[in-house]
This record gives structure tokens, C-alpha cells and sequence, in this order.
């Protein structure tokens, strides 16, 4: 095992040289990327890539929107502009109740304000007992 | 000879090297471990508190709000046990509640910072204080949920706020130069209404691209090389496997949200201009006076140190720090030093003023 150590003590490494100069290397590559996706041109070149696939793909996603919708129709089921209709009506009463448990907060408030703090921390030991 | 031996024992063992690389990579591994309990709930948003471990009478009395970003979960908090802030603060005494916004849907796409800073949040703090029992409070927002901390502390400063941290704020839009996501989303190169007209939602596979496209190298090869040379390492794969489960988790953004995250802020630099309008208010950085930490990750690429410093001049707060930490915008709070450096001088600042 003596052999397999290198002059230094620390245990050989066949890859070692590899793995500083790919280090090096990478280390070079990645300043230089920073740089080029900081520039105009990669926001110039990336926003057209975006916006070529954005219009190419818009008139088969409108077809297929079209399509989706038609059957749907004659199926008699629910579009996503149903569900998305729905849900935000659940939202809507979502809020209500939250208005409502706040009122009921501030009725409840005042009920536990003579028992005062050290018998509201008994009360809450108790509950979490009772679980 | 002896060379040739140890290069030799090198690959053989490569194929379970590639399977092991293999199996980290693919795996997920349990994160957000901290006992926790949903007090509210609206819509995606859910209210947590954490449960407590130090005894009432030595807890801090105000209790503290986290607020993450719209766009990424919020277990980065507490990552994994004995890598955790949210564990850590726990520790500590707070009374700690996560606000997580979870993942807006297809019916969500028109959702504003109007509707998460005057319906959402004002309704989860009340929760809060009811459950607490405190009328005042504190509140930490990091990223995209500093944005939304500092507007909610601006339109509403009489709400109880008293501390206000600010982790790695994009806060100040005018340096259009030192901001690479201000120059991609030129309105000269990109039609925020085109992408949202085919997605509703910003995906957060885009999102994540946007992200990781800052560093390329860094993000798509460095980090695994990072793993590949770290196999033996339990700690190190642990470590890369939580945060790994953590970057691919991505959440899109609610299309309402990024029109203005990038037409208001990014464009127009609205909020530091003073002309930000949220649902007919005006948003005044100098109404905000609570006390003020803002923490300045100084290898940010995403939200770089220029886009944090000008608020503490805006604001009206008495009481306010800036804090510098040497790292980028997600090590500062789950890297490896965040326990030694960030943790402690949050609580050592909010501790005295949480009494």
C-alpha cells in the first residue's frame, strides 16, 4: 500500500492532473458563459427562439383548443373554463367563511380575556392532553 | 506498476460509480421535517405553525412570519433535519409560521400582487395574531416574497408590524446594466402578453430555465461533477440530494403576478420610483417603519447586492441593518456556513426585539 501513496503522503491519484486541468478548464468556460447569457445578443437570440416556438406552436394549440371544446360540448361535460369558473367561485366563498371565522375570532376574543394569560396556557395544555 | 494498479481499481469500480451518480440523481429524499400544523387556509395558500419545543414562558413573544417566493416551494426553510432555519428558529423560541402560497392553477392565472398582498397575506396574519395571540408581529420575506413583505409593510404599516426582514430583496429595478432576468425580459426581445397568452401561468419548468440559465455552467454541469466527485461523501450526497428534491420541485407563477413582476418592476421600476399602484394604492416605501434587517447575499446572480441596498434609504424605519453575507442567493440561507453566519444574526437581531 506504501507504493500507492504519493510523495506528498496523501493517497495517489491517477486522475488528479486530469481533474485539475478539466477544473481549470471549466472554471474558464463558466466565466465566459456568464458573460455571453449577460449580453444582448443572448437576450435578442433567446427571446426569438421563445417567440418562433410561441407562433408556430399558437395555431395547433388553438385548433386543438377548438377541438377539445366541440367535444366536450357533445359529450355534455364541463370545459376548463367551467372548472376555472368554479373554482373561482369556491375561492370566492373560501373568503367568506375566512371573513366569518374572523368575526367569530373577535366574538370569542373577549370571552378569554378575563381568564387572563397564564389560565388560557392551562386551557390549551389541556386540549393538546385531551388528543 | 503501483499507478497503473490504483487507475485500474478506478474503473472497475466505475459502473457502480455511474449507478450510484445514477440513483442519486433520480432519488428524492424527505425534506420539510419539522413538525408543523395548517391553521389557514385560502385557495393554493396555506397557513403553517410550527409546533413548539421551548416552554411558553422562555418562547419569544412576537411571533415571526416566513414568506417565500411565489415560484419555488418554500421547504427551502427547512430543508432537512439539522440543515433547517425554520428547526433552528424553533429552537430558539419562536412562534414560527410559514405562509406557503402553493401552486396556482389554470383558474389562478390572474392572480396579482394586488390579491396575495391585500387578500391573501392581511388574512393569514390575522390568523396568525388570533392564534398566537399577539397583536404585533414579525415577518421575514425572502426573494420574491420580500417584494411582497416590503408592499404589504408599505400599505399597511399600522397592521402590528414590528420587524421586517428582507433576505436577497429585488427591490431596485434601475440598474438595468448589473440585471441579466431585467435585460431578457426587454420589452424589445420578449412579449410577456405572447408567452402568457399560450401558457396562462409562467411554467415553472421556465421559470427554473430562467434560473439556471444565469449560470449555465455552474448549474448543468458543475453541480453534478460537484456530486460525481463527492460520491463516497455520504454528507455531500445527502446535502445535494435535499437540494437537488428541492430545485426540480418548481411551482409556475401566476400570470397576473409575472405580467407585473415584469412590466412594473423589471421594466419600469415601478416600487422604487414611488409609482407602484396595488389595487388603487400607491405603494409608499416610506409609510414601512418597522424596525429593518435587509440581508445582501454578495454573490447573488439572481437578485444581485444593487437590487437590495437603495430600500433602506427609502423607507421610514428608525431602526435598520444592513447585513452582507459572502455567498449566492440560496446558500446564504440552506448552505453549508448558513448555520454559522446567516441563522445567528437574524436571531441575534430579532431576539431583543422580540420581547
Amino acid at each position: 500500500m506504501a507504493d500507492e501513496r504519493a510523495p506528498n503522503g496523501k493517497d495517489f491519484d491517477p486522475m488528479g492532473g486530469f481533474r485539475e486541468a478539466r477544473d481549470n478548464y471549466l472554471d474558464a468556460w463558466a466565466k465566459t458563459m456568464v458573460e455571453a447569457v449577460n449580453s444582448d445578443a443572448y437576450a435578442k437570440a433567446s427571446g426569438a427562439v421563445l417567440d418562433t416556438y410561441l407562433s408556430a406552436s399558437s395555431p395547433f394549440r388553438e385548433t386543438l383548443e377548438k377541438a377539445m371544446l366541440h367535444a366536450l360540448q357533445q359529450l355534455s361535460m364541463p370545459s376548463r373554463a367551467d372548472f376555472i369558473s368554479l373554482a373561482e367561485r369556491m375561492t370566492n366563498i373560501e373568503m367568506k367563511l375566512d371573513d366569518v371565522d374572523a368575526k367569530l375570532d373577535e366574538i370569542t376574543r373577549p370571552a378569554a380575556k378575563p381568564a387572563g394569560p397564564k389560565t388560557r396556557t392551562a386551557a390549551r395544555g389541556k386540549r393538546k392532553g385531551a388528543k | 506498476m503501483a499507478e497503473a494498479g490504483v487507475f485500474a481499481d478506478q474503473l472497475s469500480g466505475l459502473p457502480e460509480k455511474i449507478l450510484a451518480f445514477n440513483k442519486a440523481v433520480t432519488s428524492k429524499v424527505p425534506i420539510a421535517q419539522t413538525p408543523k400544523e395548517v391553521v389557514w387556509t385560502l385557495n393554493k395558500a396555506k397557513l403553517y405553525r410550527y409546533v413548539p419545543v421551548v416552554p411558553e414562558a422562555k418562547r419569544q413573544k412576537i411571533p415571526l412570519l416566513l414568506v417565500f417566493a411565489l415560484m419555488n416551494r418554500p421547504y427551502i426553510l427547512d430543508l432537512r433535519p439539522g440543515h433547517s432555519f425554520v428547526e433552528f428558529m424553533v429552537q430558539q423560541g419562536y412562534d414560527l409560521y410559514l405562509l406557503d402560497w402553493g401552486a396556482p392553477g389554470p383558474e389562478d392565472k390572474n392572480l396579482k400582487f394586488d390579491d396575495y398582498t391585500l387578500d391573501y397575506m392581511p388574512r393569514a396574519i390575522r390568523k396568525m395574531k388570533a392564534v398566537s395571540g399577539s397583536k404585533e408581529f414579525s415577518m421575514l420575506g425572502w426573494c420574491i416574497g420580500a417584494i411582497l413583505a416590503t408592499v404589504y409593510s408599505s400599505l399597511r404599516p399600522d397592521d402590528g408590524l414590528r420587524n421586517l426582514i428582507l433576505l436577497t430583496a429585488p427591490l431596485d429595478f434601475s440598474n438595468k446594466q448589473g440585471i441579466t432576468f431585467g435585460k431578457w425580459v426587454d420589452e424589445k426581445f420578449f412579449d410577456v402578453d405572447k408567452v402568457l397568452a399560450a401558457t396562462g401561468n409562467m411554467p415553472g419548468e421556465m421559470i427554473d430555465y430562467g434560473a439556471r440559465a444565469l449560470k449555465p455552467v455552474e448549474n448543468y454541469v458543475l453541480n453534478y461533477l460537484k456530486l460525481w466527485d463527492n460520491l463516497e461523501n455520504p454528507n455531500v450526497v445527502e446535502a445535494w440530494k435535499a437540494m437537488n428534491t428541492w430545485v426540480t420541485d418548481n411551482v409556475p407563477l401566476a400570470g397576473g403576478a409575472f405580467r407585473q413582476l415584469v412590466v412594473d418592476l423589471y421594466r419600469n421600476d415601478r416600487l422604487m420610483r414611488g409609482e407602484w399602484m396595488i389595487r388603487g394604492e400607491r405603494v409608499d416605501l416610506s409609510r414601512l417603519r418597522a424596525d429593518l434587517l435587509t440581508v445582501i447575499a454578495e454573490g447573488d446572480h439572481i437578485t444581485p447586492p444593487c437590487q437590495s441596498e437603495a430600500v433602506l434609504s427609502r423607507v421610514g424605519s428608525n431602526d435598520k441593518e444592513v447585513f452582507r453575507v459572502p455567498g449566492g442567493h440560496i446558500g446564504i440561507m440552506a448552505g453549508s456556513a448558513a448555520h454559522k453566519l446567516t441563522w445567528p444574526h437574524i436571531d441575534g437581531w430579532l431576539r431583543p426585539r422580540s420581547q
